[in-house]
């Protein structure tokens, strides 16, 4: 799977799994931060994220302070599925 | 008449992991054991936590009546337990009439688990999901009230983790009424795996047995019980002759509106509430000796908590003893606030208070913790303190028997008043006087609604709302606006039968087939029974009382009845009730192709408050009967229409008994529209019908307007008329 593909997967994860109706893939920067300002997302979606992702891409999310840095944006998730993925 | 009444607590009983029964129960307490365990209930295997405060030795088809044993749940049988005994201690053998009032917050969970494994995966079939339904939250209380007999009125209610508590402030509203002269009010839940699977999706749970307020605390560990407490007037209790055990002297209800499942960090909010409850009581913060506190283990409850009891004691709290009993019979939920109110009246009783097991290191030294066992304190006044889900607060004041506790005021029910109505029906969403046009023609074969609740939202602010969810927000929210009244002071009751079963279906599901790790953690707080009222508390910013209850088709009526309750206890200067129902494959599947779905709300408070305030309510309720059993009564005491040609009736569908009275009341012969035929049926039309009926009032069309709706063992009768002045006579 190519980068770009991966990061589609991961931004329908993000529309699925957090409800954000009337968005779309589109609306989402690659780079912009997920979390407080960028789309109002909160630690319950953090929590539905981990999930999300093991379950749609079989790469385990640690939990804590680590998950902070792999939901910065959609650029860093993409990147520790790609790292999890060769390892 | 004003009357002025204290509220004495004459009889106890309590279930816990510790002991079938309060004696039991509470020794163990105060000497500092644990009911904490592997779990044995279900298979606990891949989850964070495995182990809980079970209840051992709990024999259900023993304490069923006969040929009931297969019928009823685990939760039902720890009902009983603890109302039988409640009743039992307080001497009642005379078998007079009695209000029941139990808060829970998944019913029998358990058994609908067993019975969802045994079917086929994938699709459910309508005569395999038939068992899926036969444990919804109001039955508990029907049962329990059969089983003790002569119940005259009832209420289940549900607000996350404080309706143990909220069912025993609603109970002490039927006593200052005079509903009833004796009460049994409690709480019930019953372990389950959609609880404990979503506890620890969210990682709430700790893998070791919990430690409140400890630095070390990583999370709760849940448990199931119930308690129930006898309360009657004083006068009454002291009429018979019977010991008082304490006095419930006050308590407050509200809500955070924070967040879905987050305390508000700084504990203002929770401190309102616990100022409200000592104002209630009217007691100073230095009179309470001691504190129960809500205490589960997670790092943001006992933080928020210490924060909130600080705001409101001050220097005072290293006077204030405080304990958690949840290290030792874990959080027990819907039964947490009840079992924790019983605990607390023992220990203002005994001067035995229970410590807090398993703090080792407290993260505030300043708070007077208890620690060793057996602590003993002579204690004037107590409080119990409940902090659920969706921030629903709720705290109870107790003060010793021989304490010179304050009456409590009650000058009678204030003249209540619609002030705002909305209705969601096949033809849309209306509001106010346009509610008129909400029932289809009785000609027309009425379509059913097209219009999605969810496009009426703001989509961020409604995620992950179900079509329940949405329909009960959109509709209150018209309801709120034709108000117009301060959504701060505003409270709600929400009327719910069944709830989102296939959503809960599917959690299920999934977890059977996939195994714990990809349980949802976001939907797991769609899931329960207050989730419509959470969800609309913070959606709209209501920080009164925000509630669900359930009574199967007459939930709407239920919720009426609740709310004003809560105005007559003064909890929530203006509240909202009504129901609204969705569709779901699995409710329709059983019931019939022919549901439909819908519901109204109306906004009800004091007329003085709605003139305070300048505002020209819908109409008045003029009168608000519950009947439980023989309502031929009730119709005799309504009368006659006093002018038929300008009078209407709404009805529901009505038992041949009850529709017989109602014709012979002379209500019979007037313009009558049937609810299931033209709003569709489903069990939220009486709440549609409300909205109907005060929008003939305000619209001029009639000048009075009668609701009968019946379901199981209850008929509501509500009777509207015009305020002076108001909008239909402009």
């Amino acid at each position: 799977m190519d980068q770009t593909e991966l990061k589609a997967k991961i931004k329908r994860a993000l529309l699925e799994e957090l409800d954000l109706r009337g968005k779309t893939e589109a609306d989402i920067d690659d780079a912009a931060p997920l979390f407080g300002a960028g789309l109002g997302l909160d630690s319950l979606d953090a929590l539905q994220l981990a999930m999300a992702i093991e379950e749609r891409f079989g790469v385990t999310i640690p939990e804590g302070e680590a998950s902070r840095t792999i939901f910065a944006s959609v650029n860093a998730i993409a990147e520790h599925i790609a790292q999890a993925k060769a390892e | 008449m004003p009357r002025r009444e204290r509220i004495a607590i004459t009889g106890l009983g309590m279930v816990s992991a510790l002991g079938l029964g309060r004696e039991e129960s509470f020794r163990r307490l105060c000497a500092g054991e644990r009911g904490i365990g592997p779990v044995s209930l279900f298979d606990t295997a891949g989850l964070r936590s495995q182990i809980a405060a079970e209840v051992r030795g709990l024999d259900v088809a023993a304490l069923a009546p006969r040929g009931e044993a297969a019928d009823w749940s685990r939760s039902d049988a720890l009902a009983f337990v603890a109302a039988r005994e409640a009743l039992t201690h307080a001497g009642h053998v005379e078998g007079g009439p009695l209000g029941l009032a139990l808060g829970g917050t998944t019913g029998g969970m358990y058994e609908t688990e067993r019975a969802l494994a045994q079917l086929p995966k994938g699709q459910i079939r309508p005569q395999d999901a038939r068992r899926l339904l036969d444990f919804p939250l109001a039955v508990s209380v029907e049962r329990v009230a059969r089983a003790l007999g002569s119940v005259v009125c009832s209420a289940t209610v549900c607000s996350a983790c404080s309706s143990g508590a909220v069912a025993i402030a609603l109970a002490a509203s039927w006593l200052l009424s005079g509903r009833v002269p004796r009460v049994v009010a409690g709480g019930v839940d019953g372990l389950c795996q959609l609880t404990f699977t979503g506890f620890n999706a969210l990682g709430a749970v700790d893998p070791r047995p919990c430690r409140p307020f400890d630095v070390s605390r990583a999370g709760l560990t849940l448990g199931e019980g119930a308690a129930c407490l006898v309360l009657e007037l004083e006068s009454v209790a002291r009429e018979r002759g019977a010991p008082i055990i304490a006095f419930l002297s006050g308590w407050a209800v509200a809500s955070e509106a924070h967040h879905v499942t987050h305390p508000e960090p700084s504990g203002e909010r929770a401190a309102a509430v616990v100022r409200a409850a000592l104002a209630a009581a009217g007691l100073e913060p230095g009179a309470i000796d001691y504190v129960n506190a809500h205490g589960t283990g997670t790092v943001q409850n006992d933080a928020m908590e210490a924060r909130a009891l600080t705001r409101v004691f001050g220097p005072e709290l290293e006077r204030v003893w405080l304990s958690s009993s949840k290290a030792q019979i874990g959080h027990t939920l819907g039964a947490a606030g009840a079992i924790e109110a019983a605990i607390t009246a023992l220990s203002v009783q005994r001067g035995e208070i229970p410590p807090t097991a398993g703090l080792e290191q407290p993260e505030a030294p300043e708070l007077r913790h208890v620690r060793a066992p057996n602590q003993r304190a002579t204690l004037r006044a107590a409080l119990s303190s409940s902090f659920g889900f969706g921030g629903a607060c709720a705290v109870l004041a107790f003060e010793a028997a021989e304490a010179h506790a304050r009456p409590l005021s009650w000058q009678g029910r204030a003249s209540v008043v619609i002030s705002g109505a909305a209705s969601f029906g096949s033809l849309g969403l209306a509001s106010g006087a346009g509610c008129v046009g909400s029932l289809p023609a009785a000609d027309s074969s009425a379509p059913m609604p097209t219009l999605d609740p969810l496009s009426l939202l703001d989509p961020e602010r409604s995620r992950r709302f179900g079509r329940a969810s949405a329909l009960v927000v959109a509709t209150a929210e018209r309801a709120l606006r034709d108000a117009g009244c301060d959504a701060a002071a505003t409270g709600l009751v929400v009327g719910s039968a069944f709830g989102d079963v296939d959503r809960s279906v599917r959690f299920l599901q999934k977890l059977f087939e996939q195994g714990p790790k990809f349980a949802s953690p976001a939907e797991f707080p769609q899931l329960i029974a207050s989730t419509s009222s959470g969800n609309a508390s913070l959606y709209l910013g209501l920080r009164g009382p925000c509630l669900s209850v359930s009574e199967f088709g007459t939930s709407g009526q239920s919720a009426v009845s609740v709310a004003l309750s809560l105005l007559d206890l003064g909890l929530g200067e203006h509240v909202l009730a009504g129901a609204a129902e969705a569709h779901d494959p699995i409710v329709d599947g059983v019931l019939g192709a022919d549901r439909g779905e819908g519901g109204g709300f109306v906004l009800l408070e004091p007329e003085a408050t709605a003139g305070a305030r300048g505002h020209v309510p819908l109409a008045r309720i003029v009168l608000h009967r519950a009947v439980r059993g023989d309502a031929a009564p009730a119709f005799v005491e309504l009368g006659a229409p006093t002018v038929p040609g300008e009078a209407c009736l709404i009805r529901g569908r009505l038992p041949s008994a009850v529709a017989g009275a109602l014709a012979r009341s002379g209500w019979g012969s007037v313009t009558a529209y049937d609810l299931p035929a033209r709003a569709g049926y489903h069990e939220a039309q009486g709440a549609f019908g409300l909205s109907f009926a005060a929008a003939q009032i305000a619209a001029g069309r009639a000048a009075q307007a009668l609701l009968v709706t019946a379901d199981v063992d209850t008929v509501y009768i509500t009777r509207l008329e015009p305020v002076h002045g108001a909008r239909g006579a402009a």
